[in-house]
């Protein structure tokens, strides 16, 4: 393989900063100095010659896309942070409200006060429960959460020694990432796939599959590897943490609503009719109300994972400067996404390609824990073309 | 005091404490500059240190190409003395020019290629490289984020107050980009 992008390559470093750059350079430079700056210059210049096998000789190619189009990924960025924030505080919201008819009915129920206005002591206290609740579950996951999946999914630990490779990409991304390098995991089956976790980025690690190294060539591998440091980088595995406990504690406790509900239906009916038309409307209400709110918040829970893999995606380009890796990668990935052992419905959404869907289903897109593949391809293809 | 004092007492109190945190992210901004700058400095001097490894392993079977490795060293030699800025530049460019002749020279000998150990050596050195491209880009992030703080509205008051300068991006000069062209395959 030929180096084609010389001549486009070394300004690419620092090309997607140009517009940036033009003040910096009039204002002249700050503590780190030119010569370490010169220094570096000649190595980089020569990656492409030496690494004609590897990714490193595609990188000046993609900086020439990423001159113009760097700033979008920092606003794809923006854009899926905001509305991961808008959708967490919907979840909050479901849960709150949750709990506040249980406090609402409780109140009803004893006939502490009529269901006049909204004000209820009970219903204020039981969605403060219910949101203290979930942190403190959250609390937990998070201290917990990343020894539990590593052993949930199988994988070994390998050093450097064992898998040059892969090690090396790691350390690679996490440099591109500016992140300490984290622990890295081989699970060992046929199936490609791979996934992070971690709830912060020193307690982090990556999980490939032995098919994943089989199968992928160096730049795709570094894609890969970029897809799940921007997990890390970005945070991903601990708001897909809390934002799964908070959705496993409503679906908990409307299963509770509905239980009682069925069996103290018979008992209850004198105390409705006692305070009155309110009582029952009540019922309905927590009633239909327990039925929707786990199916809304696990829509919320899974438009929050398609947004952390967008995220990832465009991370993944902002670390290599390279989507056509990553594409190729995900095509492959796609193709080869089938369960294995140490997959399960707890911890599909991790990996980079759900092993448990096929994709290119559109109806069943509210209910994915992963964008079709074709979008995120789409998606690449745009930000390469910026 | 009033009711406008206190709001008065109030605003100042704001103010301070926004100061802080604009001045805290200034200087957590050039330290990340500082050791983005230091990471490119590791992986440079990885590379220093793996070529001789190569040129030791691939010595005997290239006994033909005496004078490419004698170049490869002493091109590697003047990279690990070089002074400054200029000189420093010149010698890395030399070396890499050197290596990639010893890489393109190696494909000619199938034995090394299947060489497990050449194998290793040559995707450390791989790797290196693409480091070190990592390190100036991460650099470059950081610098841009170090700029736009010290140069946008307000926060350039609190950075021109404490001495904040822009940090200087990592660009490669025209002479540089011309590289040889290696094929492998």
């Amino acid at each position: 393989m030929a180096d084609p992008p010389d001549g486009a390559g070394p300004e690419a470093t620092g090309g997607p900063w140009r517009p940036a750059s033009r003040p910096a350079h009039d204002a002249g430079s700050s503590t780190p100095g030119p010569w370490l700056a010169q220094g570096a210059r000649p190595a980089d210049a020569g990656s492409p010659a030496t690494a004609g096998t590897t990714a490193a000789s595609s990188r000046p190619t993609r900086s020439v896309s990423g001159g113009i189009g760097a700033t979008d990924f920092f606003a794809a960025q923006r854009a899926n942070r905001r509305q991961t924030i808008v959708l967490l505080a919907t979840l909050t919201l479901i849960a709150a409200a949750l709990g506040y008819l249980i406090g609402l009915y409780l109140d009803v129920q004893v006939g502490v006060s009529p269901v006049v206005g909204l004000a209820s002591t009970s219903g204020v206290l039981g969605a403060i429960g219910i949101a203290a609740a979930s942190g403190i579950w959250s609390g937990i996951s998070l201290a917990w959460g990343d020894r539990m999946v590593l052993a949930m999914t199988g994988g070994h630990e390998v050093t450097k020694d064992e898998e040059q490779r892969l090690f090396n990409v790691v350390e690679e991304m996490a440099i591109a990432a500016g992140q300490p390098v984290p622990r890295v995991f081989v699970i060992e089956d046929a199936a490609m796939n791979a996934f992070a976790t971690g709830t912060s980025s020193r307690n982090a690690a990556i999980g490939v599959t032995r098919g994943l190294l089989d199968g992928l060539n160096r730049e795709e591998l570094q894609g890969v590897i970029g897809h799940e440091m921007g997990h890390i980088a970005n945070l991903d595995t601990r708001y897909m943490t809390v934002v799964g406990v908070t959705v496993g504690l409503i679906a908990l406790i409307s299963d509770m609503i509905l239980r009682t509900m069925n069996w103290g239906s018979g008992r209850s009916r004198d105390r409705e009719r006692g305070s009155g038309g309110g009582g029952a409307i009540l019922v309905i209400v927590l009633v239909v109300f327990a039925l929707l709110a786990p199916l809304a918040a696990k829509l919320v829970q899974f438009a929050v994972s398609r947004q952390r893999e967008y995220l990832a995606d465009a991370t993944s380009v902002q670390f290599t400067r390279n989507s056509a890796g990553l594409i190729s990668a995900l095509q492959k990935l796609t193709q080869a996404a089938h369960p294995f052992p140490g997959v399960s419905r707890a911890t599909q959404h991790l990996f980079i390609v759900n092993p448990l869907r096929q994709f290119g289903q559109k109806a069943l897109a509210l209910m994915a824990t992963h964008p079709a593949t074709e979008d995120r391809i789409a998606r690449l293809t745009a930000l390469g073309q910026l | 005091m009033g009711v406008g004092g206190w709001i008065a007492l109030g605003i100042v109190v704001l103010i301070i404490l926004w100061a802080i945190s604009v001045y805290n992210g200034l200087v957590s901004r050039r330290n990340q500059t500082q050791n983005a700058w230091s990471q490119i400095d590791v992986q440079l001097k990885r590379r220093h240190d793996l070529i001789p490894n190569l040129v030791q392993v691939v010595k005997d079977a290239m006994g033909y190409e005496q004078e490419t490795l004698k170049a490869v060293i002493e091109a590697r030699n003047r990279a690990v003395a070089a002074h400054g800025p200029a000189e420093a530049s010149t010698a890395e460019a030399a070396l890499t020019a050197a290596t990639g002749k010893l890489f393109a020279l190696m494909e000619n000998y199938p034995t090394l290629k299947a060489n497990e150990n050449v194998m290793q050596l040559q995707e450390e050195l791989t790797a290196t490289e693409n480091k070190i491209s990592f390190a100036r880009q991460f650099y470059n992030d950081s610098v841009m984020a170090l700029n736009n703080a010290v140069q946008s509205f307000p926060g350039n008051l609190i950075a021109g107050q404490f001495g904040f300068t822009p940090g200087q991006f990592f660009d490669v000069p025209d002479t540089e980009k011309a590289v040889p062209q290696v094929k492998l395959r």
